[in-house]
């Protein structure tokens, strides 16, 4: 399978703090890599820089086998779809402008317009008539989260870049997106970078896990051999946190 | 306010709300379209901000009419330019500064949304954080447009016109129903033009008309620039009224009762000879007026000889005979400015000791001398200004040998009522002012002509004379034809009578058989 995504030993670092410090990985074509990290650990940057919102201090990234610092950064980030981590929608626009707006700018006539609009609320299960009308505000966080998908998928991108787009729901909520997402995936058939600290959403929605620990690359591969073969003492201490804090619980009950 | 009062005068007042609209129209506009480009300008250049704010602001705290002033120096102009001027760099403010605000508080996370779309740095200006800033923008046009209003009444000083008008007028004549008719209206509009920002505001936020029906689409976008579209109207009509045929003969004056009835005179006279006269009147006191008369923006405005020589001239010698006085500044007005002076009207308005009619005539008080004996038991009551200056009482005590048995400081506007209930005995007055034939005063000649002599005289562009032979003779008839009573006379019709200045004039024209 085509490489869709590569990073080549990418650092960055933001005067003094090392955010990421040489991490390579590729992402194939058609397959969904979770980024799973605690906070701070570098994740949204890396996203940042595929779509050239951050500059990388040095390495290579390649989309398409392409180097992107080669290209134009508009046209690079036109190609791809960002749901970012907090929602970004916005405020003075309905929710059908905002999911219309990358449309927009790539001059698509009204009619297809409207259309590809109303198709993509379907897809993340907002009904066009009710919510295309609506502004950000009258809807609900996961409402918003779901309009924030819609906005990313609108242009249907061949790569989808999404930060921690569950980040502020419930339990409930979240699942539910969750297995949309999943569905939504056998359709649409794109290469997903998904950023998450949740262990679980990694393990549900990833065909590969990469995990991060302080800007480093701790290790990268399917949930069954991160869980059959940790790598690291930090891969392990995160496979195991989870039993650990379960005892506890019990302990003090 | 009596209705006839309005009524006589709703033509002008039309045409000053007009001139009012006209001058803070345009400002507004060209703060407008400077401001908020400017606004986007710093916003992408941090390090310019405290630069430009500080720059705005110390803008913003120039007395308006010492920025007025300044301007006048500058360009040499008098009227609307000056004026449209001042007024755009005050209102620059509040635009700069609310839109820079507006744009810096749009939230990060929006704009990454923006940039991570692919938007151009000009696209995310336009589709995201102008609309975002635009209710911090509005309200800055807003402040700004008030603002104008309120500081294009200053204007008429520099004689650009508008509603302060009448508020000059007003004040110069001590008529607070003139002012009033200028400041009511210049207030209300304040309240207009702030409803009418507000409603565009509404029009262009199609959220809040989104559930108004018809008025949610284009149909609502245009009703709410209809109060706006009303200004533009008027303003607009008003340019075009007003560009008729300009006077041949343009006239000056300062701003008070006497050198409005001075100039009402001058631009009669010529008026008589069938040529045609623009009243540049009330603007704002010497420097404004001889300015004006030296770039050529009036042609003519009366003037008294003491205050050329101190004010202008800034003369080291000050000689008090009359005639030297007169010789001196017409010579040198003519060698330095290129100016001309015609004969005196006759008066002198100049400092002169006045006491109620009854003490004159019980103590036989005719010349300041005759105050010689009596001085040591009156009571005087003086301006501050006249206590202190050495050309004052100091200089007269020595002068005259003559010291007053006590002194008190009065503010000029309570010192006659001060002497007419006899709190005082004696005041110091100026020669010509209304209030001597109002409260039966008696003035006491300068016997051993101790004041700077005063004597007013039109003062004119030498081209004048060369282009319009027929204004030389016409004023020439002016010449010694008003002494200190028949002055005190005139103001006092239009300062106490509260008469039109044009008709006391008339008559008195009349009255002399021109
Ligand atoms: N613009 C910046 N300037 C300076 N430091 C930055 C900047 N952006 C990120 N960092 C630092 O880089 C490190 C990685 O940040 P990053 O946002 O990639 O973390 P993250 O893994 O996405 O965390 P989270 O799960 O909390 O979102 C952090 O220590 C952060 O403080
Ligand atoms: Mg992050």
């Amino acid at each position: 399978m085509e490489k869709a995504i590569e990073l080549i030993d990418v650092r960055k670092h933001f005067n003094g703090t090392h955010a990421v410090r040489g991490v390579s990985f590729e992402v194939l074509d058609g397959e969904t890599l979770v980024l799973l990290g605690s906070s701070g650990c570098g994740k949204t940057t890396i996203l940042k820089m595929i779509n050239r919102l951050i500059e990388p201090s040095s390495g290579v990234i390649r989309i398409n086998g392409k180097d992107i610092l080669g290209q134009d950064p508009i046209e690079v980030r036109r190609s791809i779809g960002y749901a970012i981590q907090g929602i970004g929608l916005f405020p003075h626009m309905s929710i059908a402008d905002n999911v219309s707006v990358v449309l927009r700018l790539k001059g698509w006539p009204e009619d297809k317009k409207r259309d590809r609009t109303g198709e993509v609320l379907d897809m993340v299960g907002l009904e066009p008539e009710t919510f295309g009308p609506r502004y950000p505000d009258e809807l609900s966080g996961g409402q918003q989260q779901r309009a924030g998908v819609a906005r990313a998928l609108a242009a249907d991108p061949a790569i989808l870049l999404m930060d921690e787009p569950f980040g502020a729901l419930d339990a409930v909520t979240r699942n539910v997106l969750q297995q949309e997402l999943l569905k939504l995936k056998q359709t649409i058939k794109k290469t997903i970078v998904f950023v998450t600290h949740d262990i679980f959403e990694a393990f549900t929605l990833a065909d590969r896990i990469a995990v991060l620990h302080e800007g480093r690359l701790q290790q990268i591969g399917t949930k069954e051999e991160i869980i059959s073969a940790p790598k690291t003492e930090f891969v392990k201490d995160l496979l195991l946190r989870p039993i650990e804090q379960l005892k506890d619980f019990k302990e003090a009950h | 306010m009596p209705v006839e009062f309005i009524t006589e005068r709703l033509p002008e007042l039309l045409l000053r709300t007009r001139e009012h609209l006209l001058l803070t129209g345009v400002s507004t506009g060209v703060a407008v379209l400077v401001g908020i480009p400017l606004g986007i300008y710093i916003s992408h250049r941090l390090w310019l901000r405290p630069f430009t704010f500080g720059l705005v602001g110390v803008v913003q705290t120039v007395p308006s009419l010492a920025m007025l002033a300044f301007l006048l120096a500058l360009i040499g102009k008098i009227g609307v330019v000056p004026a449209i001027i001042a007024l755009t760099l005050y209102a620059l403010l509040p635009i700069i500064q609310n839109t820079v605000t507006g744009l810096e508080g749009v939230s990060p996370d929006i704009l990454e949304a923006a940039e991570g779309m692919g938007m151009t740095p000009r696209q995310e200006m336009r589709l995201v954080k102008l609309p975002l800033a635009r209710p911090v923008i509005m309200a800055g046009i807003k402040t700004a447009a008030v603002i104008s209003v309120g500081i294009a009444t200053l204007s008429a000083f520099i004689g650009a016109g508008g509603l302060g008008e009448f508020i000059n007028r007003g004040l110069s004549l001590a008529d607070t129903r003139l002012i009033l008719l200028g400041a009511v209206p210049s207030a209300m509009l304040a309240l207009y033009v702030s409803f009418a920002i507000s409603s565009v505001e509404w029009g262009l936020n199609e959220r809040r008309r989104k559930n108004l029906g018809a008025l949610s689409g284009r149909p609502g976008l245009l009703l709410s620039l209809a109060p706006l579209a009303v200004l533009f109207l008027i303003g607009g009509a008003g340019t075009l009224w007003q560009a008729g045929p300009k006077g041949a003969v343009k006239i000056g004056s300062k701003n008070f009762t006497e050198q409005l009835i001075l100039a009402e005179m001058l631009a009669q006279r010529i008026e008589a000879t069938g040529l045609s006269v623009e009243r540049r009147f009330n603007l704002g006191g010497t420097m404004v007026c001889h300015e004006a008369l030296a770039k050529g923006e009036i042609d003519m405005y009366p003037e008294y000889t003491g205050t050329a020589l101190t004010a202008i001239l800034k003369s080291e010698t000050r000689p008090t005979d009359p005639d030297e006085v007169y010789a001196l500044v017409s010579r040198e007005y003519l060698k330095r400015f290129d100016l001309r002076w015609l004969k005196p009207f006759g008066f002198n308005n100049t400092y002169a000791f006045a006491v109620t009619e009854e003490a004159a005539e019980k103590s036989g008080l005719r010349r300041v001398s005759d105050l010689r004996d009596h001085a040591p038991s009156m009571k005087a009551g003086f301006t501050s200004e006249f206590s202190e200056r050495p050309d004052g009482y100091p200089g007269f005590r020595r002068a005259y040998g003559i010291e007053f048995g006590k002194v008190l400081d009065l503010d000029p506007s309570l010192m006659y009522d001060a002497l007419k209930k006899g709190q005082v005995d004696i005041i110091i007055a100026f020669s010509t002012d209304s209030r001597i034939p109002g409260y039966r005063l008696s003035i006491l000649e300068d016997d051993k002509s101790f004041f700077p002599p005063y004597h007013a005289a039109p003062v004119l562009r030498a081209g004048v004379l060369e282009e319009f032979p027929e204004v030389g003779a016409a004023l020439a008839q002016l010449s010694g034809l008003i002494d200190d009573r028949t002055m005190q006379l005139l103001n006092f019709e239009a300062d106490q009578k509260k008469r039109e200045v044009a008709e006391v004039v008339r008559e008195f024209l009349e009255g002399k058989g021109l």
